[in-house]
């Protein structure tokens, strides 16, 4: 008997016997009232789920019993192989036969494929990821992972698992591929850009931007993002950027992207990533963005990058902006002041700290104007000795070892800059 | 005239008794598509730890564990506090003016000092005494923060968001043990959600059985003892079916106050912890609620399916019912507190769903379920009892109940919930639980209700005891 009338057999008779069942059941509370039926009825039926999940229950046992041994079969068999071309060790570009005396491959039947099917394939790439993202070294070499997944077949049982597979597959192995910066043809990348779920596009695009070379990389010159940005994004576009330019291809115009964004979140993501590559070359097309902007989180980016990239240009737009801007944007402007430190903006930090009353831009000020060189220094003494009975509490912080040393400049976070964990006044 | 109100009130009984099976049907066919979902968004911990580990993107958590006459505890909790793995986290311990040696251990043990501090007091506590760091480089994560007595879990808590620097914050109970990744766990939520995320809860379960090492647990058991093993089962259907089911239509009721992740501003705006509730991580969340909405902002809620943390629960029955009788007052405070937000679809799926079910469901079912029995007991008096139909609806409600803890089992063996050390042993246990429980634990904590909500009504002064803990088992 094969395997499918086998089921099918079994399929007919448990319907035979849910047949029965329910018969038997309206036979016997024929006389009884309707709710003792409904009870009977509902009674049965959890039974018989119970039964159906149960056998559900023993299928996943015996299943992932399957898995365990096949994971632990390639383990042992290419483990070390394995280990070994994500290591330090494998620092030196290797050639097909060095890499197959590597995975004693020679041991291999050669009339026989390395990897059976897709099941066998699918856990030799878990079992390679686990390896990747837990133990690779930086010295070890993209190209040699390259050659060794293309002898085992793995970027064409990826590339077909993305282009074929379900959602979850799909998204499974492109993440794959992307974390192995395996090339992906354009004809699949083509083919995920028109996905019906958002997730797949997006992935598609930033696997593009990752690899692609000459493409014009206009995905978002339309208001792509709309509502739905979020920080995975900016991680995903970050490490596509960053492969980019690894490889030597220039980076887009981030700076034009975020004018055409409409979404404050993606607006300030393409701003930040900017400061995070550095893009110094597009900081003036974001004069327009600050000038024209009310939106707060937007023109704290903006200044915040101006000041790590040491964009001087702004400088009268930022002295400009600390007079008009409220007190929650003023603390990045004058961070982004004390990067700078032309020694121009000293008088406008000083009016930062006076013309205030909320503590926490006061004692933002205060920092910024003690980080801001010799010139801040002094001021910060000057200060000091004139502090008023109020203000002396501010300068504590500067004289205790522990909290000294947390007295620095913003460090590079996302969403949120950091602030000194005891003053938060 | 009487036979009416009889039939009326076996009618009304009985029609609850389905809609209440068709409710939970719901949850458990919502947490089903809730996995699906997960399926595809949630990666294993290791993809999730590659890919936010070394990102200058991974947001800020502070961990806030208030503590109080904690002597025998204090450092192991700590530590295991400390063996979190995540980028960048603070610890925040609020000492509450502890009259035992907690403070002088947390002083000695981390070499703690005193540094300046200006706190503005953004949520309603009792006023801080000091805020002590590490002068050791490797505690430098760790700020303890020395207050006047404020009685309650909720003003230490406070305490802590005021000191807090993070936009999230952790609120936990320091005798808890928390897995290593558990805010990775949590923080893959918020980073990928496009609205603000307001809160993240995380499954939970009790330690009494678990082997711990240096602060994590090795070893995953179901207690031997029913009052804990009862419980260890109540608490897997509670996050895995009743909260999963709800997050999957962003309606997440409750995040539960042992280990729970919020957006410190929307907490702040929104008043913090109330210091006088008996339920006030249920209070807090639906604060938060009604001020997202009221401002018009839209939000999301997430419970991670994993647990990410174990706490020590009552250990006897005595425990159990001081406990139970707590969380019944909490919930008639919340109804009562709360009840504009019921069936008001202004508030979206919690308002127009889930508190809805929380009334109809957890609130009023004990009553129902009380009046039932004594309803039975004067039938078998009287002789009013059809023993044949009787046994027909008893058995559609114990095999419906018993269906229901089934599908725990199966959903965590889905999801891989827990790491159990015997996976056969413990769902061994926990189907004999199921078996035993609507015959064993269920009128209890029917009864714990009905004490609960009468001291409720007749005013009693709420005294928090805090559990005796035994300990867990260390290697």
């Amino acid at each position: 008997m094969s395997t499918i009338s086998f089921i099918k057999y079994y399929f007919s008779l448990g319907a035979a016997y849910v047949k029965y069942l329910f018969a038997f059941l309206l036979y016997k509370f024929e006389d009884f009232p309707n709710e003792v039926k409904v009870a009977a009825l509902m009674t049965s039926i959890c039974i018989l789920i119970l039964f159906f999940v149960q056998i559900s229950l023993f299928w996943m046992s015996f299943m992932e019993k399957r898995k365990r041994k096949l994971r632990e079969r390639i383990e042992k068999k290419w483990g070390k192989g394995m280990e070994y071309l994500v290591s330090q060790e494998a620092s030196e570009l290797l050639n097909e036969a060095q890499i197959a005396d590597i995975f004693e491959l020679d041991k291999e039947d050669p009339n026989k494929p390395l990897l059976k099917n897709n099941r066998e394939k699918n856990m030799f790439v878990q079992v390679f990821y686990l390896y990747f993202i837990s133990k690779r070294s930086e010295m070890s070499r993209t190209e040699n992972t390259h050659t060794m997944l293309h002898m085992f077949g793995i970027p064409d049982y990826l590339e077909k698992e993305v282009s074929l597979g379900s959602m979850k597959h799909k998204v499974d192995a492109l993440g794959k591929m992307r974390t192995f910066k395996l090339p992906i043809s354009p004809w699949v990348i083509n083919k995920l850009l028109n996905s019906k779920y958002l997730r797949v596009q997006r992935l598609a695009m930033y696997s593009n931007i990752m690899s692609s070379s000459d493409s014009a990389l206009d995905y978002f010159e339309t208001d792509f993002f709309d509502e739905n940005c979020c920080i995975k994004d900016e991680i995903e576009l970050g490490f596509s950027l960053q492969r980019r330019r690894k490889m030597g291809l220039k980076l887009p115009n981030l700076a034009r992207w975020a004018h055409i964004q409409n979404n404050e979140k993606a607006q300030c993501m393409f701003v930040r990533l900017m400061r995070r590559f550095n893009e110094i070359e597009y900081c003036g097309q974001l004069k327009d963005l600050y000038n024209q902007t009310k939106k707060k989180k937007l023109i704290e980016e903006i200044s915040r990058t101006w000041g790590y990239l040491h964009y001087v240009e702004c400088e009268d737009l930022l002295i400009e902006a600390l007079l008009t801007q409220p007190d929650d944007t003023k603390v990045a402007i004058m961070h982004a002041m004390t990067r700078l430190g032309t020694g121009r903006s000293i008088d406008a930090l000083l009016d930062g700290f006076k013309n205030t009353t909320n503590p926490h831009v006061r004692y933002e000020a205060l920092r910024c104007i003690y980080n801001y060189g010799p010139q801040g220094k002094a001021l910060f003494n000057d200060l000091e000795q004139n502090a008023s009975e109020s203000d002396k509490k501010y300068f504590t912080f500067f004289h205790n070892p522990i909290t000294l040393e947390k007295i620095r400049l913003d460090k590079e976070q996302a969403y949120h800059p950091s602030v000194e964990t005891v003053f938060n006044g | 005239m009487w036979l009416t109100i009889y039939y009326i009130f076996c009618y009304l009984v009985f029609a609850y008794t389905l809609i209440l099976l068709a409710g939970y049907m719901w949850l458990v066919l919502m947490s089903r598509l809730a996995q699906k979902q997960l399926d595809v968004n949630l990666p294993d911990d290791d993809t999730i730890k590659y890919l936010m580990q070394g990102s200058p993107l991974t947001p800020a958590v502070s961990i806030i564990a208030p503590a109080y006459n904690e002597e025998v505890t204090i450092i192991d909790s700590v530590n295991s506090i400390m063996q979190i793995d995540y980028p960048d986290y603070e610890i925040i311990i609020v000492n509450d003016a502890s009259t035992d040696r907690t403070m002088e251990l947390l002083i000695n043990e981390y070499k703690l000092v005193e540094v300046p501090y200006d706190i503005a007091m953004r949520v309603q506590s009792k006023p801080i005494k000091r805020v002590l760091k590490s002068t050791d480089e490797r505690y430098s994560k760790l700020i303890v923060v020395d207050k006047v007595h404020g009685g309650r879990k909720a003003d230490g808590s406070n305490a802590g968001i005021n000191v807090c620097s993070n936009k999230y914050f952790v609120c936990t109970d320091v005798d808890c043990i928390i897995e290593p990744m558990a805010l990775y766990r949590m923080m893959w939520f918020v980073i990928n959600s496009s609205k603000p995320m307001i809160g993240v809860g995380a499954t939970m379960l009790m330690s009494n059985a678990c082997i711990v090492e240096n602060g994590k647990v090795v070893e995953a058991h179901v207690p031997n003892v029913p009052i804990p093993m009862f419980q260890q089962l109540e608490y897997l259907r509670s996050f895995l079916i009743s909260k999963l089911g709800w997050s999957r239509i962003n309606a997440l009721p409750n995040i539960s106050g042992g280990f729970g992740l919020f957006d410190t501003d929307v907490a702040v705006k929104s008043g913090g912890y109330d210091p006088m509730s008996m339920a006030e991580d249920v209070d807090m969340l639906l604060r938060m609620v009604t001020y997202m909405k009221n401002s018009g902002q839209d939000f999301n809620l997430a419970l991670v399916p994993k647990v990410c943390c174990w706490t020590e629960g009552p250990g006897n029955l005595k425990q159990l019912v001081r406990q139970r009788t707590r969380w019944a007052r909490g919930l008639f405070e919340i109804v009562s507190n709360h009840r504009k937000l019921f069936f008001n679809p202004h508030y979206g799926p919690i308002g127009a769903l889930t508190l809805p079910y929380l009334f109809i469901f957890e609130f009023i079912a004990p009553l129902f379920e009380f009046s039932g029995f004594l309803f039975m007991i004067w039938l078998v008096f009287t002789g009013g009892v059809n023993w044949s139909a009787a046994f027909i609806i008893f058995g559609m409600i114990y095999f419906f109940s018993v269906f229901i803890s089934f599908f725990v089992i199966f959903f965590d063996y889905k999801l891989k919930a827990v790491n159990w050390k015997h996976t056969k042993i413990s769902y061994g246990k926990l189907l004999l639980a199921t078996l035993l429980e609507p015959f064993i634990y269920h009128p209890l904590i029917t009864y714990c209700s009905i004490v609960g909500y009468w001291r409720f009504i007749i005013n009693t002064t709420a005294v928090w005891t805090p559990i005796q803990r035994k300990g867990v088992k260390k290697r």
